[in-house]
């Protein structure tokens, strides 16, 4: 009895000791993950299909490129390797060889990633029917597996950045054929890469559930498990965030969003790359701003400074030229004028307007931009111009000013690091609005077609660099529009979460996560 | 009072129609009007009263709290919510009374002529009217000022409209029940035209039935003009509307609430004072209505 007793004693202090030290194997540093998203579901995790920010986000996770920016960066200078070893390019530059790295393995056995592998991807990805970023792919000719672990791709046409359309982004994303075959449509939800992380299972609305790819080929990663959950609504995730439920979530561009945010200890904001340039783009060929006199006088007259400090100096910053400042060639020297709205008042005078003028734009009712749209009404007030705004909703907005209807158009975007992209769709001749081959050149602007084609098929990369900051500094010097502010994306972290490398971009568009990230303890 | 209260005003002859019932105010009529007469006045005066010009920017103190420098505070721009309430209250107030005015007169006329004349005018008039009424007045007025663009004009215009068959209907009703009366009848004895009778001898009658219905009516001028502003259809920026200050404000509305608080106060109290007095009215003229409420 007293045996049995002493036993049951035992017994019961062991199990209260084990309870009571039960903390002590969670004292190490935690190694599960959980995200809060500003997003409602998964879209389509087939990264040649992934448009969305958050499906952008998830597949840089689960997948690899031939070569990739460095984790943290989108500038297209720090594209190093990834699942390709070394490269070299003819001299022509059309043709490239890529040497891939061996025993690269596929997630959940589907055997090592070869040529083969790399071939079928790129043609997936360059194919109308089986990729949504096909047209950045027309200039490919030719992808061959040499042998199992050489690929060379053949372009029929010079294209300004060959790395940028291999490196892990959008189309160049390799996924594995025999997962892609043998899965079909079911992919988009069930995808095969070779990344750090694989999909686990996804609750629809409510998370995606990531493993860690212990097999990943830089080494197993320091995180277990990531759960990805959907919190669209910003004060749920805004509250989740300050609660504890999760270690990482989107935040807002907005000042008292930061501020509300910092307050709470341990909390660290990341502020990213690639940022939104906002420009006021100026139709030349509409009086009276086909005299440049005016169009100098109205960038006089705005203040991009101001505007920044407005939306919070944390994310945002005045522009300086006519390309985001992440673009390869960006130069802040592009000659942008700075705010004086007195030689704004001479210049109109001297252009014939001594009592100043009244303009009329057409202005997007979407909260972000119906701002900064008023504040340039009271910017441009102090130097006689009056700006007379016409609300219109913002899908109505982004049709109407592609009919070419308002003189003035205050623009928002972000594009692929590399100039050709942001200077063809803006600035090029061919893209302007009305035209069967406009893309977003609201400003009619001609100046910098030379440049930007010489650039697009120039080998040398210096000499390329030279023109796209050629015409930078004419776009800007004819005052085709006028740079306004840039504007990052921003995320909230504990700051036990080190991301591994330091956040300063993400081509996904969201929180990178490698095998480095880990919880600091 | 009681045998004021027991005799019907419209047995009372016309001409005395206006003058007894405006004796009959009560308070909650009277204190409807103060409010109004008020909100006029703050109108008219506003630039006596406004401590900044309304459009003025100053980004230092966006969202400053009330108090201090900004009576009521300060926006996301840093503009003087008191001096914009005092601008605003003029485009709701000439849009209300504009539109109201419009309606008032046209619908009247339209609805005093189907009821005077009958038979096929009637009818055809009367339908018209009903097609408008089955439109809801905001998807209306909204749909029209989506097509003719957002100006004081075309707004004015699109409340006009859709409050217009609502007069023409109540003054048809008042029309045919005077038709008939012995007054009617002598002047036609007299041989007057069908236009004098209408106009010089019915319409006194059927007057007061119309201000009441105006009075009411006019609450929702304002509303309408406030919910078109607010769903982004109002006067464009920098003008100070109501309906467009608690929109602009809705989106700071966790931190700084008082934005769309006080526009919004300001639109309850105008729309308040209108329904005051256009119940005020009512009873005034029909007694029977207070007693059944």
């Amino acid at each position: 009895m007293t045996k049995s007793i002493l036993t049951k004693t035992t017994l019961v202090a062991a199990v209260l000791a084990a309870v009571a030290f039960a903390p002590v194997p969670a004292r190490a540093a935690k190694t599960e993950l959980t995200l809060g998203a500003a997003s409602a579901d998964i879209g389509n995790l087939d990264p040649h299909f992934a448009a969305s920010t958050s499906d952008r986000t998830l597949v840089a996770w689960i997948f690899g490129a031939l070569v990739r920016f460095a984790p943290g960066s989108t500038d297209p200078a720090s594209i190093g390797p990834d699942l390709a070893e070394s490269w070299n390019a003819s001299d022509d530059g059309l043709v490239w060889t890529f040497k891939l790295r061996p025993g690269v393995q596929w997630h959940s056995g589907y055997g090592e990633v070869t040529a083969d592998d790399v071939v079928f991807s790129l043609d997936k990805s360059r194919d109308p029917k089986r990729s949504a970023f096909s047209g950045d792919y027309a200039a490919v000719a030719k992808v061959e597996a040499i042998d199992p672990l050489t690929v060379r791709i053949t372009f029929s046409s010079r294209v300004p950045s060959v790395l940028g359309l291999l490196a892990n982004y959008a189309g160049g994303f390799l996924v594995s054929k025999k997962a892609y075959e043998e899965r079909g449509a079911s992919f988009s939800r069930n995808p095969i890469g070779f990344g750090p992380f694989q999909v686990q299972s996804i609750a629809p609305g409510t998370a995606a559930n990531f493993i860690a790819n212990e097999g990943y080929f830089r080494g197993k990663p320091k995180l277990t498990k990531i759960t990805y959950r959907f919190l669209s609504n910003t004060a749920a995730r805004d509250l989740a965030f300050l609660a504890g439920e999760v270690d990482a979530a989107g935040g807002l561009t907005d000042k008292r969003w930061l501020q509300r945010t910092l307050a709470q200890p341990g909390t660290a904001v990341d502020s990213f790359d690639p940022a939104e340039l906002a420009m006021l783009h100026i139709n030349v060929t509409k009086p009276p701003f086909d005299d440049l006199r005016v169009r100098q006088a109205l960038a006089y007259a705005v203040d991009g400074a101001q505007i920044a400090d407005f939306r919070g100096p944390r994310f945002s910053r005045a522009g300086k030229s006519a390309v985001p400042s992440n673009n390869l060639g960006f130069t802040d020297k592009a000659g942008a004028l700075p705010h004086d709205p007195a030689k704004a008042k001479a210049l109109l005078a001297e252009a014939g307007y001594p009592k100043g003028i009244t303009v009329t734009m057409l202005s997007s009712q979407l909260p972000s931009l119906e701002t900064i749209a008023q504040i340039l009404q009271s910017q441009l007030a102090e130097a006689g111009i009056t700006l007379n705004l016409q609300p219109v909703e913002h899908a109505a907005w982004q049709q109407m000013i592609r009919k070419d209807l308002s003189a003035l158009v205050l623009y928002g975007a972000a594009r692929f690091p590399v100039p050709d992209y942001y200077l063809t769709q803006f600035f090029h001749s061919r893209s302007i609005v009305g035209k069967p081959t406009a893309a977003t050149n609201f400003s009619h602007c001609d100046v910098a077609d030379k440049q930007i084609e010489a650039a697009r098929v120039e080998v040398d990369s210096q000499k390329q660099i030279a023109f796209w900051q050629d015409a930078q500094k004419t776009i800007i010097g004819q005052v085709c529009a006028i740079p306004l502010t840039e504007t990052r994306d921003v995320w909230a972290r504990k700051e036990k979460l080190q991301w591994g490398f330091k956040f300063e971009g993400s081509m996904s568009l969201g929180p990178l996560l490698t095998e480095q990230t880990y919880f600091a303890d | 009072m009681s045998g004021i209260i027991s005799e019907s005003p419209t047995s009372a002859h016309p001409r005395n129609g206006m003058r007894s019932f405006l004796s009959r105010l009560n308070f909650s009529t009277q204190a409807g009007l103060a409010v109004l007469l008020l909100l006029v006045l703050a109108a008219i005066f506003a630039p006596q009263l406004a401590t900044h010009a309304p459009s003025q920017q100053s980004l230092i103190n966006q969202l400053a709290p009330p108090g201090g420098k900004y009576l009521l505070g300060a926006d996301q721009f840093g503009r003087d919510i008191w001096s914009r309430l005092l601008y605003g209250a003029r485009y709701s107030l000439i849009i209300g009374f504009s539109a109201i005015t419009i309606a008032l007169v046209l619908g009247s006329f339209i609805g005093m002529v189907a009821g005077y004349r009958g038979g096929a005018i009637d009818i055809v008039l009367m339908q018209m009217m009903d097609v408008i009424l089955a439109f809801p007045s905001l998807i209306l007025g909204l749909a029209l000022v989506a097509l003719m663009g957002a100006t004081v004009t075309n707004i004015v215009i699109a409340i006009a409209f859709t409050a217009t068959p609502a007069f023409a209907r109540i003054a048809r009703a008042a029309v045919m029940a005077q038709r008939d009366r012995e007054y009617v009848q002598a002047c036609h004895a007299m041989g007057f035209s069908g236009a004098r009778v209408l106009f010089r001898h019915i319409l006194p009658a059927i007057l007061p039935e119309i201000m009441v219905m105006a009075s009411l009516w006019m609450a929702t001028a304002v509303r309408t003009e406030a919910s078109l502003a607010f769903i982004g259809l109002g006067l464009a920026p920098p003008t100070p509307t109501w309906g467009g200050m608690v929109r602009e404000g809705f989106e700071n509305i966790l931190s700084s609430f008082h934005l769309a608080l006080f526009p919004s106060m300001a639109i309850l109290l105008l729309v308040l004072a209108f329904n005051l007095i256009g119940d005020g009215l009512r009873d005034a003229i029909d007694p029977r209505m207070k007693d059944v409420s």
